[in-house]
């Protein structure tokens, strides 16, 4: 394609208009995609895993049960008109992220918070009478069905913000699936840190560090590729205010810390593998955040620049 | 059965469709008096946006947004001691395009934007919850969210009706009845866009070589997002007018997208059983 001479625009207007969404929205990707990642995993873990495995991957689905609760007051507080939350679910259209969304949320909620208890009755932490009807929960079909909504739930956050104007968020095709692979990565950083303090065998932490890195490596992957894809319109990501946060929280804490930490906790035992693995984790969940915060931000950056949404647009 | 599910929900038929109704704004003829601007105001009871003054020409709108549904530009195209020629100053009133395929409409995830039976694009304000997501999704930059502590309608998503209330009784738009040189013209669209046809020919013919239509169904603007109801003559390039050259329709690259999320989310599962489930070391 030949390079043609940027278009002169109307003095310095924007041409789209910024994004109104606040704080709220990136914390709710964040934990959204957490909650989506955590049940995948616990659910892998319930259908693949040895007995340790089992045992500690379940812990999974408390992680997402209470990262989910905090999900929908956020999505609520964020409108405009927060009284009217429930026209979301007035019709099904799967055709708006933001429809697709608020029904994933609906339906994941109620299924994780009940395998959650079907979990505590498992575990002795609810009393007789709850337990045996815990037990009639049909776990296996909850816990497919459930990863299900799951995915949806984590893969359709980088998906809205792509199905717009804003140039940073629509120019690559990837926003989608690098949420996904960071929620991926955060959500099975969660089960880690769990496991990692409540004593799994180090069979299991080496287990679920390495599944946690292959998600690092596949959002490095798609980092670069969403990047290159976008070249010049990442500027708001990548060279000005936000570059800080991005590559050093996003980049350097978020993803190739924690593949470093893991590799080196790779032939350690004990102590030493839980130590690294913590720091590990903690390093990977917050900068699923910094990735979310940062990408979030740029949008509002990119959506004011009248050069950007001209070259976009032709 | 149904009947009663409907009366029960208060649900009513959707008026019968009636003729497409839009605007041709011929910018060859604007002479920037805003009348439309105070136009539009005052039917819609719009509030002021203040007074600021923004140093560029005598566009002191700025913008269009969820109070100002009709917006001025002024272009000052000078050369230094260029010739007659060389010396422009270019008017154009901006409005929402009332798209074919409208970004608006199709990002609106409770159904309070609407395709009316005038084939214009309506946002109900009983409906509306204020999500946003039609703010960024609009590639003209035309839908705006009203703030949350404001005195007009706050918190929900506003753009222009194209008078939907007059247009209920065969009235015609404020801004096109207030338009002094006929610049702003309404009526049906398929009309319109012979007039703009007949339009350009003859300024063609004066030599008015730049001139230009946008918005008509064969030109680039209509790929992704159709033809548009309310469409311009221009005499500049569009982006002149900080007009998109092709806006883009977001929902043309959601599937590939979605499959980006889909693929991600198959390997990490693939991988996810693979590693957890390999035999002991």
């Amino acid at each position: 394609m030949t390079e043609l001479a940027a278009p002169r625009g109307y003095y310095q207007y924007p041409v789209v208009k910024r994004p109104v969404w606040t704080w709220e929205v990136p914390a709710y990707f964040w934990l959204g995609g957490m909650a989506g990642g955590a049940y995948v995993t616990a659910s892998l873990a319930q259908a693949f895993g040895s007995e340790d495995v089992r045992r500690r991957g379940a812990d999974g689905f408390y992680i997402a049960a209470a990262a989910l609760l905090p999900c929908a007051p956020l999505l609520i507080l964020d409108l405009g008109r927060p009284e009217r939350f429930h026209h979301m679910l007035r019709i099904f259209k799967p055709l708006s992220p933001m429809n697709l969304g608020a029904w994933a949320l609906t339906a994941f909620s109620p299924v994780a918070v009940a395998r959650a208890a079907a979990q505590a009755g498992d575990d002795g932490l609810l009393p007789a009478p709850v337990r045996m009807l815990a037990r009639l929960l049909p776990k296996r079909i909850v816990e497919a069905g459930g990863s299900l909504l799951g995915l949806t739930l984590a893969g359709y956050t980088g998906v809205l913000l792509a199905a717009t104007n804003v140039p940073v968020w629509a120019k690559s095709k990837l926003l989608g699936g690098l949420f996904t692979a960071s929620a991926m990565s955060s959500g099975s950083a969660a089960v880690t840190l769990i496991a990692s303090r409540r004593r799994a065998c180090d069979d299991t932490i080496h287990r679920l560090a390495a599944i946690e890195s292959a998600a690092s490596l596949g959002e490095l992957a798609l980092l670069s590729g969403y990047l290159a894809q976008s070249g010049k319109t990442a500027a708001p990501l990548v060279s000005e205010r936000l570059a800080g946060p991005f590559w050093f929280g996003a980049v350097g804490m978020g993803a190739i810390l924690p593949l470093l930490l893991h590799r080196l906790a790779r032939p350690r035992h004990g102590k030493a593998l839980r130590s690294l693995s913590t720091v590990a984790v903690v390093c990977s969940i917050m900068g699923s955040l910094a990735l979310r915060w940062t990408i979030f931000e740029a949008g509002k950056v990119s959506a004011q620049d009248q050069t950007a949404s001209l070259e976009f647009s032709r | 059965m149904i009947d009663a599910y409907k009366k029960l929900m208060n649900l009513e038929e959707p008026p019968a469709p009636r003729k497409a109704k839009g605007f041709f704004t011929d910018t060859s003829l604007c002479i920037g008096c805003k009348a439309c601007e105070v136009a539009c105001k005052q039917w819609n009871q719009l509030p002021a946006d203040g007074y600021a003054m923004t140093g560029n020409s005598y566009d002191n709108t700025g913008a269009l947004g969820a109070t100002t549904w009709r917006h001025v530009e002024f272009i000052e195209q000078a050369k230094a001691n260029g010739s007659r020629q060389e010396q422009r100053w270019l008017m154009m009133s901006d409005v929402c395009k009332h798209c074919a395929n409208a970004a608006c409409l199709e990002a609106c995830p409770t159904g309070a934007l609407i395709r009316t039976e005038f084939d214009t694009v309506y946002v109900q304000q009983d409906v509306c919850n204020g999500c946003g997501f039609c703010v960024p999704a609009c590639p003209f930059g035309v839908i705006d969210r009203a703030p949350k502590d404001g005195l007009f309608e706050a918190g929900t998503a506003h753009k222009c009706t194209l008078c939907y209330d007059r247009l209920k009784d065969d009235m015609t738009p404020a801004c096109a009845k207030s338009c002094p040189t006929a610049s702003i013209q309404f009526g049906d669209v398929a009309e319109l866009q012979q007039r703009a046809r007949s339009r350009l020919g003859e300024l063609h013919a004066r030599g008015e070589t730049t001139a230009r239509l946008y918005g008509m169904p064969e030109s680039t603007e209509a790929k992704e997002v159709g033809h548009l109801n309310a469409f311009f003559l221009l005499l500049d390039e569009p982006a002149a007018y900080n007009l998109p050259e092709v806006p883009r329709l977001p929902r043309r690259t959601m599937p590939e997208r979605y499959g980006w999320s889909a693929a991600v989310g198959i390997g990490f599962a693939v991988l996810g059983a693979l590693a957890l489930g390999r035999r002991a070391r």
